[in-house]
């Protein structure tokens, strides 16, 4: 195993279409985006007409197949321009591309065509409902949901506390454990459409923030599996597949927000320098970090558009730097603004919870230490 | 409210067993359902029993089922986690020197600075517990009859402690992130002004020897679960060692003094190929004559597949071997990530200047088995205390030392023909 060569000097150019879906993003997140930040944040506004206008922009296009070449690198900047002004949206456009992960990879025609055509287009909205089934799969806790098999699919039961992205007329991809009669089990996964028959959405408790983030909890009452919602039926296969690229895109959501941060540490640099001068973790020194880890981020997302594989120890690693780099600038950018960062109304007040998010939200700076420290435990007989 | 209820309000004498209120968790969210408070919000009196909730009752805090809930029993908390040793102080702390690795180059290199700068803070970083031992002694403690517990000179903590080293056990360094001087570790990230690498070598990776079968006995944890599983002493097993080198040599050795039966196969027509003549080969092999040891040269494993209680080793030679273990000792390498992310040069190992062992990054050094000088790496504990000091006195004031290489005299502990090479 062979990690990524970090000491790249010059930056991955980017293609003049990019440039321009970048421009196109950066207007959006800056203009109508920045208008309804703290509305989102805490009256929790689902900002659909900007979702889909990113989708418009073209930045969920850019990780399919679907002009060639996958360009992760672009949509992971994407991902960063949106949140560095509203994480909780940033973290909405980190839903919306894991659905199209699910979407296109499941090689179903019924989840291709025009309806991924939509999809990527904004014109429809999409959630990922793997917190549970990814902690499952390596050992954190069980599988919330459960399938039976019947003549022509499956049958599936149980309820999802909470999966972002949703409404009336949104869908999500999940996952559910087979009991088969013999006592086997295995997992599938498939689409779920929220207005389907047997799913019922269920309002969330109040969070600390992001509350305009579409979460809902998902009752499942003999919901239907068949050809026309099954997105893998070899689970393991499937998630190992996908997995570096629904990580690597979440990290765009955690160096957004640190960027944001820093950006609001800049803000009272003429002003406020002279004392804050005797804070530690000063702007230049965390804008050199998170350059370096951007710079590595992009590296590994580059093998992803090129079909290599990134060391699995490289994406957890970038996703908790991501992680530890948010908090320590959002916390930093707090202390830097002083009294006007702790309005509740301030961006630098709304940019330490949506850095906590970053932190929690699956995989969990916590699950991901356990699982770099799993993968570099060397195996032994049992 | 239920029947078992109004007895328990009325204090009636009944069974311990029916009078204890249980509690039941959520395992989506963590929400205690607790059987003597019940859940008034949902219409759950006090008191009501887990089996009395109707099947369509829901968390209250995140909306699951009465069947996403499991029995909570209440642990009592081991609080020896966050403790000073192990959390991460990555800001407020003074960077002193943090060292990878808590082998005999790690505590040795800990050793060197600490003779000469008694404040100098270090920081020991290691994916073990940090037990001090003698390496050698892994494949000669059995004819010696040392028991486990013996080979441990001195617990990770009482090193730590004699020599003022913060030590972070259990932890695996996983990148260096060069800007800012930071190791990035399983336990978050420690700033350094120095870092020094002492990782080691680790073994061989080979498909054909899979390590759910096959033991690749580098460090005293392996070595440990590796007797364990053998069993008690006095109870011959028979052990496949593959790889006839220095390692597999003083393995087979050592087993079969101990009572075990080896077989000892190379893709090599004798043992020690590499390191002695035909003639040490040769009186090897004669004074193994009378032990139970099999030499099975000029062969090469296909596979190692288990079958029932027994491992069966294919080989091209169409012999096949059933043993109850196999020992895969066909080398080290170093592993490279930590040295790729500080882009550190390489050179099949860690390439370190012959004279200072400094790395071509300024303030990175690396020492023993995870090195090379000039393209070579030398796998021996002799040269580590030479290195340590080197080191040593280029990040303290005084003098700064050179090191000057000299090729280890090799010692091969055969004891029933041991020579030095």
């Amino acid at each position: 195993m062979s990690a990524v060569p970090l000491r790249l000097s010059e930056t991955i150019p980017e293609s003049l279409a990019s440039s321009a879906m970048l421009e196109r993003v950066r207007a959006i997140a800056q203009g109508p985006l920045a208008a309804i930040a703290e509305a989102i944040d805490r009256e929790g506004t689902y900002p659909a007409d900007v979702l889909q206008q990113l989708g418009k922009a073209g930045l969920y296009r850019a990780q399919t197949r679907l002009d060639g070449t996958p360009d992760f690198v672009s949509a992971l900047k994407g991902v960063v321009e949106v949140s560095k002004v509203c994480g909780a949206t940033g973290f909405m456009v980190w839903c919306q591309a894991a659905c199209t992960l699910y979407m296109e990879r499941s090689g179903n025609p019924a989840l291709g065509g025009d309806t991924f055509l939509r999809h990527v287009h904004g014109d429809t909205l999409g959630g990922t409902a793997l917190s549970n089934p990814m902690k499952a799969m390596t050992g954190i806790e069980p599988m919330l949901l459960r399938a039976e098999r019947v003549a022509d699919g499956y049958i599936v039961n149980g309820t999802l506390p909470w999966v972002s992205n949703l409404g009336a007329d949104h869908y999500f991809g999940a996952a559910a454990t087979v009991h088969e009669k013999d006592g086997s089990r295995r997992d599938i996964m498939f689409m779920v459409s929220c207005r389907g028959p047997g799913i019922e959405l269920k309002t969330c408790p109040s969070f600390a923030g992001m509350e305009g983030t579409g979460t809902w909890g998902v009752r499942f009452t003999q919901f239907k599996v068949d050809a026309s919602n099954l997105i893998a039926d070899r689970v393991p296969e499937f998630l190992n597949e996908i997995r570096p690229a629904f990580i690597l895109l979440q990290v765009g959501f955690g160096l957004g927000v640190a960027q944001g941060a820093i950006d609001s540490m800049w803000a009272v640099e003429g002003q406020l320098g002279h004392v804050n001068q005797f804070l530690h973790d000063r702007p230049a020194e965390l804008q050199a970090e998170l350059d370096a880890l951007t710079l590595r981020t992009h590296q590994i997302a580059r093998m992803l558009s090129e079909g290599k594989s990134p060391s699995p120890l490289d994406v957890l690693d970038v996703r908790a730097h991501a992680s530890e780099l948010a908090l320590r600038a959002a916390q930093s950018a707090l202390l830097h603004q002083g009294a006007r960062g702790y309005l509740l109304s301030s961006s630098v007040q709304r940019r330490v919870r949506e850095s906590h998010f970053v932190a929690i939200v699956t995989p969990a700076l916590k699950h991901l230490r356990r699982e770099m420290a799993k993968q570099s435990t060397q195996e032994m007989p049992a | 409210m239920s029947a078992t209820t109004a007895v328990v309000r009325r204090g009636a004498p009944v069974e311990p067993a029916v009078l204890e209120f249980r509690q039941y968790i959520c395992r989506a969210c963590g929400l205690i359902y607790d059987e003597e408070k019940g859940d008034p919000d949902s219409g759950l009196a006090p008191g009501t029993r887990f089996e009395d909730i109707p099947d369509d009752w829901e968390c209250p805090l995140c909306g699951v089922t009465k069947s996403d809930f499991e029995p909570h029993a209440v642990v009592a908390l081991n609080r020896t986690g966050g403790t000073r040793d192990t959390v991460n102080m990555t800001r407020c702390d003074a960077a002193g020197v943090v060292i990878v690795g808590a082998g005999t180059a790690g505590w040795t290199m800990a050793r060197a600075i600490r003779e000469r700068d008694a404040d100098m803070p270090i920081t020991l970083v290691t994916g073990c517990n940090g037990a001090v031992y003698d390496k050698p002694l892994l494949s000669v403690a059995m004819a010696k009859a040392i028991g486990l517990p013996s080979m441990v000179k001195e617990t990770g903590n009482d090193a730590a402690r004699r020599l003022g080293v913060r030590l972070i056990p259990e932890t695996f360094a996983i990148s260096i992130t060069r800007e800012s001087n930071t190791l990035r570790t399983t336990r978050g990230a420690i700033k350094y002004k120095q870092l020094i690498l002492a990782h080691g070598a680790t073994p061989r990776t080979d498909e054909r020897l899979p390590r759910s079968l096959c033991w690749a006995i580098n460090d005293l944890r392996c070595y440990t679960r590796f007797r364990e599983a053998l069993g008690k002493p006095r109870q011959p097993q028979h052990i496949a060692i593959v790889g006839a080198g220095l390692v597999g040599c003083e393995m087979a050795n050592d087993l079969a003094l101990a009572g075990h039966v080896v077989v000892l196969v190379d893709i090599a027509t004798r043992p020690l190929a590499s390191l002695a003549t035909e003639q040490e080969s040769d009186a090897l092999l004669s004074a193994w004559a009378a032990l139970p040891i099999t030499f099975q040269g000029g062969t090469r494993i296909e596979q190692v597949t288990r079958q029932g209680k027994k491992l069966v080793i294919d080989t091209d030679i169409r012999i096949a071997i059933n043993v109850d273990h196999v020992i895969s000792a066909t080398g080290l390498q170093t592993p490279s990530r930590l040295a790729e992310s500080a882009g550190l040069d390489w050179n099949n190992g860690i390439a370190v200047a012959p004279d200072s062992l400094a790395t071509n990054v300024k303030n990175i050094f690396a020492l023993g088995d995870c090195i090379s000088i000039n393209g070579q790496a030398y796998r021996f504990i002799e040269p580590i205390a030479k290195q340590a000091c080197v080191i040593a006195s280029r990040i303290t004031d005084g003098e700064p030392l050179t090191y000057a290489h000299t090729r280890p005299v090799i010692r091969v502990k055969t004891t029933s023909k041991a020579f030095t090479v």
